[in-house]
């Protein structure tokens, strides 16, 4: 590596990324540590170095070497390249679940931190896993992260009989984790939608490109406007009113960051799938008759619960299912437990990853559950490899794969 | 030695003074580009702002955090608040009634303080949950351990020429430092004070903002997906 690369990477404002609120946010930790205890990473770790007040320390100490006082008139300090890299880990280790934000003593909101301590580290090319770093070119090339061809997004599980509505003011984005590596989960989706009979729309394969989550999440956030403006377009071409979609993740950058990078608010309402099913359910749209006497426990995807308040809608559906049993993870809704899918860290630090997914499935075992219900492609593709080779075993579902089978049954 | 504490006096508090600039220059020019992340404004109605305040005053989120840290940390900062409004007598004449009326509180929690860094430092390292403290949060406690005792001790047990000592800490604020002669534990007092100042942590500052931040996020939640 050049000097100059070395000294780009480590010299430089560290500040340049971070709104004026996420600059007090560093201020406010007060190194407490009560996060520890319900990080998931340091559950799988024990290790205090990848800790949130540990990537706020160090951060703080960038910030402060500098841009700090002593800095601006004394010679500015110089960071040690191996504490940078020591912190670009840290911070990619995180799932970015938000636990830590959601029990933090002065209540920083991490979940929206991490992104763009990230995004700083992204700008310095201080990240060299390739398989977050090629993702822009393969959401370019493609439309998806995974580099899978758009022609395949579709076809391989959208069931046959299902009518897509060229214009409609419903309309349903199955998303890229879904779509390609969870399509148990989105084939439910459309066959409930189907079952419930208001006619929807769906983008044409290659314009049904990604979101933008996982880009977001791994602090690279050039091509966010473009994607945002793309699909945000094609939906109101077909005059779409209401857009569902059953990904925790695309739900929450829907509805927290696109209207930041469309610039207004969007043109139409984001409903992920629960709350358009319990809808349904109430105005007696579908009915569930089929009876099911089973004990479920229910996983909260951490970016539907914490990220964006979807808790009652998917315990209300499963409720209404005749003789099911609802149990609950000892951390649920707002304070659920990551099953390690998120932040990106299924794709980069695997062990972990399973290790948490494998967490999930011990406790819902010891519960005595008969059945795993998750909501989020992520934790569906995590959780079921986390399974493979693990001595616990629980079978694992899809909410709607669950209910689209109750409603077949129903009409056999 | 009372002249150069009052140098100190005036260094600390101008090395103080730049350091809280500066911190706020650089927030100031953090960048704008992802302002808009936090972009679903709750109109802060009375209830919103309501519960913020009850947040910062109960320190809500430490007590759904841990119990006994809760109750460590409500004593130990209500009784450093009552504490430092107690010793503004030193600093007005003549004396607020508001001031005055405080000093029977002041006197009783010139006793908690040092109790609580007691109870805190005790959760710090004997609890296996919360055995976790840095360096500087060590210091810091110690300082106010030593400090709060040295000023009980000053109170009851070695008790000192009051109106020496207000016309020290007046002098200081108007400029114009008086006499202070064979006062050494008061000395050593106000130079631990001066140290603490230095090192003061500035979460002091941004802490109660985020706290009420993170009680409008708290309310604005449902409007993400819900009341909208």
């Amino acid at each position: 590596m050049t000097a100059d690369k070395t000294e780009d990477q480590t010299a430089g404002s560290f500040t340049e990324n971070l709104s004026m609120l996420q600059m007090i946010e560093l201020d406010a930790c007060t190194q407490c540590r009560e996060c520890l205890n319900v990080c998931p990473v340091q559950e799988v770790t024990g290790n205090p170095a990848v800790s949130p007040p540990e990537k706020i320390r160090m951060f703080r100490e960038f910030i402060k070497a500098t841009a700090g006082l002593k800095s601006r008139f004394l010679k500015p300090k110089e960071i040690d390249r191996k504490l940078l890299e020591d912190f670009t880990k840290a911070v990619f280790e995180c799932t970015t679940c938000g636990a830590c934000g959601k029990h933090c003593t002065v209540g920083i909101f991490t979940q929206r931190l991490w992104p763009f301590l990230r995004k700083e580290m992204i700008s310095r090319g201080l990240v060299d896993f390739k398989i977050l770093t090629d993702m822009p070119e393969a959401i370019r090339n493609t439309g998806n992260p995974y580099n899978l061809p758009a022609e395949d997004r579709y076809h391989p599980w959208l069931p046959a009989g299902i009518t897509i509505a060229e214009q409609s003011e419903l309309a349903y984005y199955a998303g890229c984790t879904g779509a390609y590596t969870a399509q148990p989960m989105v084939k439910g989706d459309v066959s409930v939608l189907n079952a419930i009979g208001d006619p929807f729309t769906m983008l044409k394969e290659e314009d049904e490109v990604c979101c933008g989550f996982p880009l977001f999440i791994s602090g690279q956030h050039d091509m966010l406007e473009d994607l945002t403006r793309r699909l945000v377009t094609s939906y109101q071409a077909k005059g779409v009113k209401t857009l569902i979609c059953s990904c925790p993740c695309c739900v929450n950058i829907m509805t927290r960051e696109w209207p930041v990078f469309y610039g207004k608010e969007l043109p139409f309402r984001i409903m992920h799938i629960t709350q358009f099913v319990l809808n349904a359910l109430k105005q007696g749209k579908i009915r569930i008759t089929a009876g099911l006497k089973t004990r479920l426990i229910y996983h909260d995807p951490c970016y539907l619960s914490r990220g964006v308040g979807v808790i009652e809608e998917p315990r209300e559906i499963l409720r209404s299912i005749p003789g099911v049993q609802l149990l609950e993870f000892e951390r649920h809704g707002l304070n659920s437990r990551c099953c390690g899918a998120g932040g990106a860290v299924r794709k980069v630090y695997h062990e972990n990853a399973m290790a948490m997914g494998r967490l999930a499935i011990d406790e819902a075992v010891a519960k005595k559950a008969d059945r795993l219900v998750l909501s989020c492609p992520a934790c569906y593709g995590k959780v079921n490899e986390a399974m493979v080779g693990h001595d616990k075993q629980i079978p694992i579902v899809d909410i709607m794969e669950l209910i689209a089978g109750l409603l077949e049954r129903k009409q056999i | 030695m009372y002249q150069l504490l009052a140098v100190a006096a005036y260094i600390v508090y101008t090395v103080f003074s730049l350091r809280l600039l500066w911190h706020f220059l650089i927030w100031v020019r953090a960048s704008h580009a992802n302002r808009g992340v936090f972009r679903f404004k709750l109109s802060t109605s009375f209830n919103t702002v309501l519960l913020m305040a009850i947040d910062l005053i109960s320190f809500r989120r430490v007590m759904i955090a841990s119990g006994p840290l809760w109750v460590g940390s409500l004593i130990f900062h209500l009784s450093f608040l009552l504490v430092s409004l107690g010793h503004l007598r030193y600093f007005t004449d003549p004396v607020p009634a508001c001031i005055q009326d405080l000093q029977p509180l002041g006197l009783i929690a010139g006793y908690l303080l040092p109790a609580s860094v007691i109870w805190l430092l005790s959760i710090r390292t004997l609890s296996v949950k919360h055995r976790y403290l840095t360096w500087h949060n060590y210091l810091i406690l110690g300082l106010v351990l030593c400090i709060s005792t040295g000023g009980l001790l000053l109170r009851t047990v070695f008790r000192t020429d009051l109106v020496a000592i207000k016309s020290f800490a007046y002098g200081l604020l108007t400029l114009q430092p008086a006499l202070l002669q064979d006062a050494y534990l008061f000395a050593l007092h106000f130079a631990l004070v001066l140290i603490l100042v230095l090192i003061l942590p500035s979460h002091i500052f941004s802490a109660p903002l985020i706290i009420m931040e993170a009680r409008r996020r708290e309310q604005e939640l449902r409007m993400v997906m819900h009341d909208r």
